[in-house]
């Protein structure tokens, strides 16, 4: 699933670095042309939003969700600029969350695993910009269709996020606890979008509030459950000489680099429970119990101090168990806890904070009115006149709404167009084999023997580009790899270029250099039946003469080494001359690498291809 | 709170206790299959004698390179002919061909998948490569070679065993499926094939592990057909699986180990036939009590001196012969191989230093006679 490169590859943190930078200038461009267009149609239409009735005021529950998790996406999109994200996110966030889950959650985070390695930089770009148009989206638009639909994209990216980057909040996997972040912090995050998006008319009564806390409350109910179930190691604080699940979470998350009081908190507490496993289990049990009965209930006066123990319980946890959740590492939020103290404070606000009949009737009429008038209404918006005065109309809140909205679209075009090519971002291979220099010098000739065991020249390749590599047949490591590259390069550049491109190996070892041998790799690596392949050898004279030209090594070394070689290839172009130098060093050779590496030389040929 | 919602929500807090309880337990079955011993061996001739034994001592198996070791007919002393051009780093399986011929096959490892071979007939101071478009399998007697070396049989990790002809074109000779369907296969219940032979007088021999108690499975092939040649165990084993673990020609005839039963039940028997598995000539069990078979020597003439784990070695001369201890191997001994005279060296590996001790019927200790430093070539391989 992932590349296999350092998650602080200096080539791709400042790619990605880069790629922010200029979509962040792109951001700010298109808050400024919003809000110069909305000035100016102001400027030439004077609103007359004054004419139309006061809006009510935006339900309290529905407020805190709101703004809440307005700030969560905003904070979680300036979490995932991290400069380690781009190839980290696969590696050290999704895989390590997936590894304890079912096969077939691992299949289909191992999907996006992929995806998201084959096209690093466009990835964690557009998770920053599309959380932090969530956030921003969520923040800007406080009532009508505008509002509703933020709540809908929080719906859509949250179950993403959450099935693919969270594997299900790792509830397919043992050990669950709401303790360690079930059901999945981004779950909660779509439950808030969800609620968010209800018709206004649903927070009218006190219903709401009370389906909100009871489902919360049977989730918590069922997770005093799970606590008290014997062994999952939380009643232990040590066992057999082992910390207990709980202690070991503590001690693992005390570990992580972060200010020295929070250590000794945390370090503290792993102590504590290693000292009173039983109690510490027993006590978050029936708390957890306890509340959630609490909130089944529906009665606002036995929620209230409920409602104070779970935020204070959920304080202590996000403190002393998840370390704030998002330090050290490549944290991506900052855990369960917030999210869920945040809805229930929701659902109690919805439950005890009902909006004023007069409002009520008004919101409801008017919603009424909104339907019956339908598609004429719409056709009717859409027109130019009554478009320019709704933007008149439209307050500073709308236009940055719109301005959000801008900013989702930034980042989700580009993985969108990513996806839709099977190419891999070359990034990972450029990261690898550095920078092709621009050059241009005639390519030494050669005489040599072709699998089939006829002669072929270089200058009877003239008139085609010539990707030239050289490779020991029955080396281990790198060879193989770099075969495997040519040959998904030539996948890229299709049966139209096949004419036009010439893909050649040259043999590498000393002692291993028969058409038979070559023949042996072609079969054994798929080579078989490639029309532009050709894989050449010679006497070993002719070949050391040919890698003395081309600056390459073919070494028999003692011992049972592999031949020292190295990896190197050449860009040929139609009249023989050499225009670019690639190193081809596979690196880790992950299917990630190799399908970036086949992308830069694809680019390659492509590029000497189309030059004059 | 309505009903529907209170039920609800009941489900949730049942569905989300029951998820949270799964378990990730993987149960397993054993085998009944023997296990086959390493690549480490040797084998005594009077045309020589060739050891392989892994070196480097890296906890990465890629930084571990197996070498070959021959000594010249007359000469106590070894020395390092590993044929040069591939990583060894997989394994090395070597099939003395009669005389100074020996051809040796390099396992695939890492990304290398197919078998380069290496031969040589001057005692390994050169060497000619081939390549088998194939996996050879992890077992010492993947390779066979026929006397003069006219042609080979690998062993492949699929399954088959294939046979080259003129040319060093590889055919496919049988594959274990097929055998085991045969009469001969279906009657030892033949689980997997773990070695293979040529005889002196051409005949194929192919050996493996039998499901089927008291079964040992050797099969010739005669006339194109596949035959049960394997030895009748005795009463007392009769009621054990057997697995061949090395199958080896002779100066006489063919040289089989087996082993009877698994665990701390298990027993190791010779076996020697002069007629390519007509008749054998069975020694007596020697009880393993829970070691295992680490490497098995061969030569000179019908001899077989087997390292078993804990530092402890066993010899036997041949038909007729008793299981005799050797003094506590020296630490890091990789084979045995006879020497001059009654003599029996052990050569021990420690990291790239390759030691041969000495040691004589009328001796109770080993005495060092050899050191070679192996360049290992760390790093060269990933």
């Amino acid at each position: 699933m992932n590349s296999g490169l350092n998650v602080d590859n200096p080539t791709v943190v400042a790619a990605f670095r880069a790629a922010l930078l200029h979509q962040g200038l792109i951001v700010l461009v298109i808050f400024a042309m919003l809000g110069l267009a909305w000035v100016s149609v102001r400027a030439a239409q004077p609103s007359k939003s004054g004419s139309t009735a006061a809006a009510a005021a935006e339900p309290a529950g529905r407020k805190l969700l709101r703004i809440g998790f307005g700030i969560l996406w905003l904070f979680d999109g300036i979490l995932q600029a991290q400069p380690k994200m781009a190839i980290g996110l696969p590696s050290q966030v999704i895989q390590p969350t997936a590894a304890a889950s079912p096969h077939w959650v691992q299949v289909v985070v191992n999907w996006a695993g992929t995806a998201w390695s084959y096209h690093p930089l466009q990835a964690a770009a557009s998770a920053v910009w599309i959380q932090v148009g969530i956030g921003l989206w969520l923040l800007a638009a406080p009532r009508g269709a505008v509002s509703r639909l933020a709540g809908v994209a929080s719906i859509g990216w949250g179950l993403v996020v959450w099935v693919f980057g969270e594997a299900f909040g790792g509830i397919f996997a043992p050990g669950l606890t709401w303790l360690f972040g079930a059901p999945g912090a981004v779950l909660i995050y779509a439950v808030a979008g969800v609620l968010i998006a209800l018709p206004e008319h649903a927070w009218q009564t006190p219903q709401l509030g009370k389906q909100v806390l009871a489902g919360l409350g049977a989730f918590l109910a069922g997770m005093a459950i799970l606590q008290a179930w014997p062994g999952r190691g939380f009643w232990q604080g040590i066992s057999h000489g082992q910390p207990g699940t709980l202690v070991g979470m503590a001690r693992s998350m005390a570990r992580v680099p972060q200010p020295s009081f929070l250590h000794g908190w945390v370090s503290g507490f792993a102590s504590f429970d290693e000292a009173h496993g039983f109690a510490v289990n027993l006590f978050a049990m029936a708390a957890l119990g306890v509340i959630g009965a609490v909130f089944l209930t529906g009665r606002a006066r036995l929620i209230r101090p409920a409602l104070i123990g779970f935020f204070m319980l959920c304080a202590a946890a996000w403190v002393l168990v998840e370390d704030l959740g998002f330090l050290g590492g490549l944290g991506t939020d900052p855990n369960n806890m917030i999210p869920m103290a945040l809805l229930a404070a929701a659902g109690y606000a919805a439950l005890v904070r009902v909006p004023a009949a007069a409002a009520q009737t008004t919101v409801a009429a008017g919603n009424a009115g909104e339907r019956a008038r339908g598609l004429a209404r719409w056709r009717e918006l859409v027109q130019p006149a009554a478009l320019s005065q709704r933007a008149a109309a439209a307050s500073i809140r709308s236009v940055a709404a719109f301005g959000a909205v801008g900013v989702i679209i930034l980042g989700a075009a580009p993985m969108a167009v990513a996806q839709a090519s099977r190419k891999a971002d070359p990034i990972l291979a450029e990261s690898l084999s550095g920078s092709a220099g621009v050059i241009d010098y005639p390519a030494a000739g050669f005489t040599l023997t072709n699998q089939y065991g006829r002669s072929v020249t270089l200058a009877s390749l003239r008139g085609k580009v010539v990707l030239l590599t050289f490779l020991d047949e029955v080396c281990t490591t790198d060879c193989q790899f770099i075969g495997q590259e040519f040959l998904q390069a030539a996948g890229l550049l299709g049966p139209a270029n096949a004419s036009k491109v010439e893909l050649v190996a040259i043999v590498l070892n000393p002692t291993y250099r028969s058409v038979a041998d070559i023949q042996a790799f072609d079969k054994a690596e798929g080579f078989q039946g490639v029309p532009n392949w050709l894989y050449l050898t010679g006497t070993l004279p002719q070949l050391q003469h040919i890698w003395k030209e081309y600056g390459v090594i073919g070494q028999d070394l003692p011992a049972g080494a592999m031949t020292l070689h190295n990896d190197q290839a050449y860009v040929i172009d139609k009249t023989g001359n050499v225009r670019q130098e690639i190193g081809t060093d596979p690196g880790p050779a992950t299917t990630v690498t190799k399908a970036s590496y086949a992308s830069l030389i694809a680019n390659a040929a492509r590029h000497v291809l189309s030059a004059p | 709170m309505s009903r529907p919602v209170r039920a609800a929500c009941l489900l949730l807090a049942v569905a989300v206790t029951a998820t949270g309880c799964g378990s990730s337990g993987q149960a397993s079955s054993p085998s009944p299959v023997g296990a086959v011993p390493p690549l480490a061996t040797s084998v005594v001739t009077a045309d020589g004698a060739w050891a392989v034994v892994v070196m480097g001592g890296s906890a990465a198996d890629h930084n571990n390179f197996w070498q070959i070791f021959s000594r010249p007919p007359g000469s106590n002393g070894w020395r390092l002919v590993t044929p040069p051009g591939v990583a060894s780093n997989g394994g090395l399986v070597i099939a003395p061909a009669g005389g100074q011929s020996l051809t040796a096959g390099f396992r695939p490892s890492q990304a290398l998948v197919i078998t380069p071979l290496a031969s040589t007939s001057n005692d390994g101071s050169s060497w000619s490569p081939a390549v088998l478009s194939a996996a050879i399998a992890n077992v010492p007697d993947a390779l066979a070679a026929a006397p003069g070396g006219s042609s080979l049989i690998a062993l492949l990790t699929d399954g088959t065993a294939e046979r080259s002809g003129p040319g060093a074109n590889w055919a496919p000779l049988v594959t274990r499926r097929s055998l085991a369907a045969s009469a001969a296969g279906t009657r030892c219940g033949l689980q997997q094939l773990t070695a293979a032979a040529i005889s002196s007088s051409g005949v194929t021999l192919l050996a493996g592990a039998c499901a089927h108690p008291g079964s040992a499975g050797i099969f010739a092939r005669v006339g194109g057909t596949w035959s049960p040649a394997g030895p009748v165990p005795p009463a007392a084993l009769a009621r054990q699986p057997l697995t061949v673990l090395r199958l080896t020609r002779t100066a006489s005839g063919i040289l089989a180990l087996l082993q009877a039963g698994t665990g701390t039940s298990a027993s190791l028997l010779a076996a020697w036939s002069a007629d390519s598995g007509s008749h054998w000539d069975l020694s007596a069990p020697f009880r393993l009590g829970g070691t295992q078979v680490a490497a098995a020597s061969f030569g000179p003439g019908d001899a077989a001196a087997i390292v078993l784990s804990g530092n402890r070695g066993i010899t036997i001369a041949g038909p007729g012969q008793q299981w005799h201890p050797l003094p506590a191997l020296p630490s890091g001994t990789a084979t045995l191989a006879a020497a001059s005279g009654a003599t029996m060296d052990a050569l021990s590996v420690h990291g790239g230093r390759l030691t041969v001790w000495q040691t004589s019927p009328a001796s109770s200790a080993w005495t060092q006679v050899q050191a070679i430093d192996v360049p290992i070539q760390y790093g060269s391989s990933g």
